[in-house]
């Protein structure tokens, strides 16, 4: 049936374009949680998704662009953790500033230079796949993608359960009294910074050598900003933040496949609805979902 | 007292030193604690003590000095080596988070694997042990002040530390609550054979509670005595460098004597002056908690009202409201025989309120402007045209007010975060002064003033009401409020339990009040 | 009483007070607190020299890389902007823009409210002023003063949403502008591409039309002094000007500017007295809407361009003017400069791409610069303090009123 068809088009397309952000926005919870605003995400995944591409032309193997990437997320992570929770400048000038600077950067050498299209492979699941409407969209992806099904329950329980998670909502709670706890602040939201830069890292390289194949000036268009959005949409909590995810994943599906279906649903708007949906959420939300205290908030040790 | 054989101590400083840049926080300072003894390290504030203890935690490096745990050498190079050795402390504020469970605070400090059950069985047991009764899965911030020093003390034994540090652990407590923290105490030190080091201001607490006091001056030892073989008095002027015989410096150390023996002007309660300040019924509510439930209050005309009670009760609600920051639910403020609306702009302060805020850090002053700009904050209309602020007129007043209140500071430039405690409080109160009020609201004036400083604070309030000025003082210093006042009110969870004048008084009768028992 | 730290220090030669501000309110104002240092002198100014060097020597690699001629593209950024008279004109027309933005930034960033959504303010106040110039059947230079009028309104209100916002739902500010930014990029290209609304009339016999508006009449255009190529100075410049000049006075001197420094320094102390903080701050963030959205009615009625509103009209603008605040340390007189080497990277760089190099590079050129501008005084100025604590590892704070809770 076409409109069952349809549907499961739509969602393919939903889900493929949610993977991205749902990886970054593993590495964002984390690092708001930790009380780190980070709006850097944009160029970590930016950045990533250039050098995976860059890499997978070189190398030709395009798992090698895929660890590249994650590790360019990495290192933008690190450099924003050092700038930020070490030498203590503002955290959201250098997020515009790295965000500035890595599209200058990537968009000056894509047109300077030219990449070799590489993707990674498909996985697709025999059977499970065939299931009406839902099996094409969660069976059939690139295997990286697959990732996610540990990725997630894993980060939920490193924040949720493990030392290094208490210690990390400590920080980004109350960073005074965790820090006379005995915690190390700064080195904690250092490494929140680097996961995140990773987990954003492997968005970024996933969307590049994952779905598209290459890389185009200004490739991620503002989706790290979405990410953000997801997690504010979440409340900070991992399980509401996937679900702002797809919710963002599937308006954008819509937004591409409607018009072929001869659906015409005003495009601007479904290319604002994460925007308005994360107000929306920060509008109506109640005192028991709020952020994490400390977040944006700077900690200096010798400030008491 | 040197003992005449090496004996072990539990913890042994000697000769140590911390400077911070050219002022010297402590200056060879020995000490030495037995196991089983309560020792008090008594102070003013600038004594150094609490320096002293963060160089026994770990906290911070000390320049010079030994430190000897149980006869061994220790370097003490961070917080962890300072646990590992046993020394643990109670803090007062800011060691636990509150949107996590009292659990998940108790957890916070350890190392390893997470064990939610092993860490929950501890408390209970820790718990039941000392008497500390606690719900381990409890989200701190709605746990009252003294819940949550449980939950402090629970965390520091739980480590089974053989050297406690407890510092100015009853500003919270109410005597009751206060009393029960000793008996832990105690039992934990005659009982199990620990060592606690007390720190304090008080003197009728160092006097209770401890075996041995050692009393720090200026980053010196002044002055080490077993507690049965001294005095009040001596221990007072050891701490202060002088003899004390004025009422105010007596109060200021908490050393007034048991009976009352007030020779203020006590009116009876039918001949108080008009009142300036009248409070009715007065209701707060946020958050669907009652801070203020029904209180009332009378301030007249060259009074000093003190409302008395443990921090916590509604005090900061109630200043809030003198400040317009918060609205009342219900109930009537009356200045000058005027209804007020609270939290119209301008309205307490145009109908002659003038209040010294609690916590002069955030309200009171703006740390980074200067203190001429300080100073004319409230009446700009003062030193400005319509439009632009007179640089000029400014200063002059800025350098007037300075004068007549004996700021100091190096130019009327200065930020005023560089000014000492006492001056900061100086500057706020010629600011709410300048303006002429009708009535002041002191809240706890003197909290972290140095002793000189709280005697100036106590003369220049003595001076404010002798010209007329009602004087509301909200304190949870039993001493001060006696020295000062003339009538008393007792203000707990959110209601006054009880009023009267000063003669009528005692320390047992506010102490009961307090608690919550009307008398 | 609690022993506390703040209590130890003399009058005179004390240690650093560094009891910090508790500040209250959203994290835009303790982000902010991060910008005001204390310290400046030769260390910093020294420190900054070097990172310049720096930076220009890893842009001059970057082009160096990809086969470019760093002198070469140093020479068509000079040519482009400061070599003549046209090299002027264009630099000044770029900077006009970027000081109303920098400008409005530091009267919201001196109260307190760190706006980042100075990109979705400019493009919502040329919107306005788009409605009202094509419109309106207004003849003269008046239509000019109402574009731009009506473009400041538009910016206050975009941004004073967002002040309700916090007002009401308590919601932060820097998300919330930033949020806005994106709902302004799509609110203005549904309107430009809908025929009903703005979109340009359909041209020639295909009957297509882009998104874009119809151009502005000529009388709604600004006016300007002198003419291209020689040096032509439009009238945004002088408004700008005029307006940062008027700013800083406001902001040092007047009574409303000592309300707005108190809040921005302590929102509670301001409140103690008698400050209005709530609607101040709102006004101080519709105020630097207001400079944005001017500035986009500059953009809009700019001499030179094609007047016709689209999406991408603003052009980077908005971002641009919140880093020349941001280097300014919010100091409307700083901004001048600065929102001046701004104009001039901007002018040299369309130069430049037109020569090939791909103006992307001027980006991060810029963003080399911002760091190299923003990072030594607040380096030079965490040394110095850590030099003159040494030893601290962490400090017991200061304790505060204790939080009330019913027992």
């Amino acid at each position: 049936m076409s409109a069952v068809n349809d549907a499961s088009t739509i969602l393919a397309s939903g889900v493929r374009l949610t993977i991205p952000l749902a990886f970054a926005a593993c590495g964002e919870y984390l690092a708001e949680r930790a009380g780190t605003m980070n709006i850097s995400i944009e160029a970590m995944m930016l950045g990533s998704a250039f050098t995976s591409v860059a890499a997978a032309s070189a190398t030709g193997s395009p798992t090698i662009g895929l660890i590249v990437g994650l590790l360019t997320g990495m290192l933008i992570g690190f450099i924003h953790g050092n700038l930020s929770h070490r030498a203590q400048i503002n955290t959201f000038v250098v997020g515009l500033v790295l965000n500035s600077l890595v599209l200058g950067l990537t968009s000056y050498l894509i047109s300077t230079n030219t990449f070799t299209s590489h993707q990674v492979s498909l996985l697709s699941i025999p059977g499970l796949r065939d299931i009406p409407i839902v099996g094409k969209a969660l069976f059939n992806d690139r295997w990286p993608a697959y990732l996610l099904i540990l990725l997630v329950p894993l980060t939920w329980w490193v924040v949720e359960r493990s030392r290094w998670g208490l210690e990390l909502r400590a920080v980004g709670e109350n960073p005074h009294a965790a820090d006379v706890t005995g915690i190390k602040v700064n080195h904690r939201r250092r490494q929140a910074l680097l996961w995140c830069g990773t987990l954003a890292g492997l968005g970024g390289a996933y969307l590049a050598v994952g779905e598209v194949g290459s890389f185009n000036q200004n490739m991620t268009a503002g989706r790290g900003y979405i990410v953000i959005a997801a997690v504010i949409f979440g409340a900070w909590r991992l399980g509401r933040t996937m679900l702002g995810c797809l919710v963002f994943g599937l308006s954008d599906a819509m937004r591409l496949a409607l018009p072929a279906l001869g659906v015409t649903l005003n495009t601007q708007l479904l290319i604002a609805a994460p925007y308005l949906l994360a107000l929306l959420a920060m509008l109506l939300f109640t005192t028991t979902q709020r952020e994490p205290a400390a977040l944006g908030q700077p900690f200096d040790r010798s400030s008491a | 007292m040197v003992p005449t054989t090496e004996q072990v101590h539990a913890l042994q400083l000697r000769g140590i030193t911390k400077s911070y840049g050219s002022v010297t926080a402590c200056d060879a300072v020995d000490l030495a604690v037995e196991y089983g003894e309560i020792h008090g390290l008594l102070g003013e504030n600038g004594a150094g003590k609490s320096t002293l203890m963060k160089v026994l935690l770990g906290l911070v490096h000390r320049d010079s000095g030994t430190i000897t745990v149980r006869g061994e050498d220790v370097h003490l190079a961070d917080p962890q080596e300072a646990a590992s050795l046993g020394i643990g402390m109670v803090h007062q504020h800011f060691s636990l988070i509150g949107e996590l469970s009292v659990w998940e605070n108790v957890a916070l400090g350890d190392k390893g694997r997470i064990d939610k059950a092993a860490v929950r069985a501890e408390i209970k047991d820790v718990s039941a042990r000392y008497g500390l009764p606690i719900d381990p899965d409890a989200r701190v911030d709605r746990l009252s002040a003294g819940e949550r020093q449980r939950v402090e003390v629970i965390k520091c034994l739980r480590r089974d530390p053989k050297i406690l540090i407890l510092d100015e652990p009853t500003s919270v407590l109410t005597q009751a609550e206060s009393e029960e923290l000793f008996a832990v105490l105690r039992r934990a030190v005659r009982d199990e054979g620990r060592a606690v080091i007390l720190i304090s201001h008080k003197l009728a607490e160092i006097s209770a509670a401890t075996d041995k006091v050692t009393v720090l001056r200026r980053g010196q030892v002044a002055f080490h005595a077993r507690t049965a073989d001294t005095t009040a008095q001596e221990l007072a002027k050891q701490m202060v460098g002088r003899d004390v015989s004025l009422r105010a410096d007596a109060a200021a150390l908490g050393l007034l004597p048991v009976e009352n023996t007030s020779d203020a002007d006590d009116a009876a309660p039918d001949e108080r002056p008009a009142a300036v300040l009248e409070v009715r019924a007065l209701t707060v509510e946020v958050g669907g908690v009652r801070r203020l439930d029904g209180l009332d209050l009378r301030v007249g005309a060259g009074e000093i009202v003190a409302l008395y009670g443990v921090e916590g009760n509604g005090q900061a609600t109630l200043g809030d409201v003198f400040s317009g920051l918060i609205a009342p639910t219900s109930g009537t403020v009356q200045i000058g025989g005027q209804r007020v609306e609270p939290t119209k702009p301008g309205a307490l302060s145009d109908a002659g309120l003038g209040i010294v805020p609690e916590d002069r850090h955030q309200s009171g002053v703006v740390l980074d402007m200067s203190v001429a700009e300080n100073l004319a904050m409230k009446s700009l209309g003062t030193v400005s045209g319509r439009m632009f602020v007179s640089r000029r007129t400014m200063y002059a007043n800025a350098r007037r007010l300075a004068a007549e209140f004996n700021i100091v500071a190096s130019s009327m430039d200065t930020p005023v975060r560089r000014l000492s405690g006492g001056n900061q409080q100086r500057v706020v109160l010629a600011r709410e002064l300048s303006g002429k009020p009708k009535i002041l609201i002191a809240a706890q004036p003197t909290h972290g003033l140095d002793v000189g400083a709280i005697e100036d604070m106590y003369t220049r309030l003595r001076k404010v009401a002798a010209e007329g000025v009602g004087v509301l003082l909200i304190s949870t210093e039993l001493e001060e409020v006696m020295a000062l006042a003339s009538w008393i009110s007792v203000i707990s969870d959110g209601r006054v339990t009880g009023s009267m004048p000063v003669a009528e008084a005692t320390p047992e009768r506010l102490g009961m009040l307090v608690g919550g028992e009307a008398v | 009483m609690t022993t506390s730290t703040m209590t130890e220090q003399a009058d005179t030669a004390a240690p650093d007070d560094d009891v910090a501000e508790r500040l209250d309110g959203d994290w835009g104002r303790r982000a902010l607190a991060r910008l005001r240092v204390s310290r400046s002198g030769w260390l910093t100014v020294g420190l900054t020299v070097v990172l310049v060097v720096i930076a220009g020597g890893l842009s001059a690699a970057l082009i160096l890389s990809t086969g470019g001629s760093p002198s070469g593209s140093l020479h068509a950024v000079w040519t482009g902007s400061m070599a003549n008279a046209a090299g002027w004109s264009t630099t000044l027309l770029n900077t006009a823009p970027l000081l109303l933005v920098a400008a409005g930034t530091c009267i919201a960033a001196t109260a307190g409210t760190f706006n980042i959504g100075q990109e979705g303010q400019v493009l919502i106040g040329a919107m306005a002023g788009a409605f009202v110039g094509l419109r309106l059947s207004v003849q003269g230079p008046l239509l000019a003063v109402l574009v731009l009028v009506a473009a400041a309104l538009g910016g206050a209100l975009w941004a004073g949403l967002s002040a309700l916002m916090y007002r009401y739902r308590n919601v932060n500010i820097p998300v919330s502008t930033l949020l806005m930014t994106f709902l302004a990029v799509e609110l203005v290209d549904w309107m430009v591409s809908s025929p009903s609304i703005l979109q340009e009339t359909a041209q020639g016999s295909s009957g297509l039309a882009s998104s874009v508006s119809n151009p502005l009449p000529a009388a709604g255009r600004l006016a300007t002094t002198g003419q291209y190529p020689s040096l032509q100075l439009n009238a945004g410049l002088y408004i700008a000007v005029i307006l940062t000049a008027l700013t800083a006075i406001m902001l040092t001197r007047s009574r409303w500017g000592f309300r707005l420094r108190m809040m921005g320094l302590s929102p509670l102390a301001a409140k103690h007295a008698g400050v209005r903080v709530a609607l101040l701050s709102g006004v101080a963030l519709a105020i630097s809407g207001a400079f944005a959205g001017l500035a986009g009615g500059v953009l809009l009625a700019s001499p030179i361009g094609s007047n016709r509103l689209q999406s991408g009209i603003s052009d980077n603008v908005g971002w641009d003017g919140l880093l020349v605040a941001l280097v300014a340390r919010n100091r409307p007189g700083v901004a001048v400069p600065v929102a001046l080497l701004f104009g001039v990277l901007r002018a040299g760089g369309d130069f430049l791409s037109s020569t090939g190099v791909p103006y992307f590079l001027v980006d991060v050129v810029k963003s080399l610069l911002v760091l190299a501008f923003v990072a030594p005084p607040i380096l030079i100025d965490a040394v110095l303090r850590r030099r003159a604590s040494r030893g601290v590892v962490a400090h017991l704070p200061a304790a505060p009123a204790t939080p009330e809770v019913a027992a």
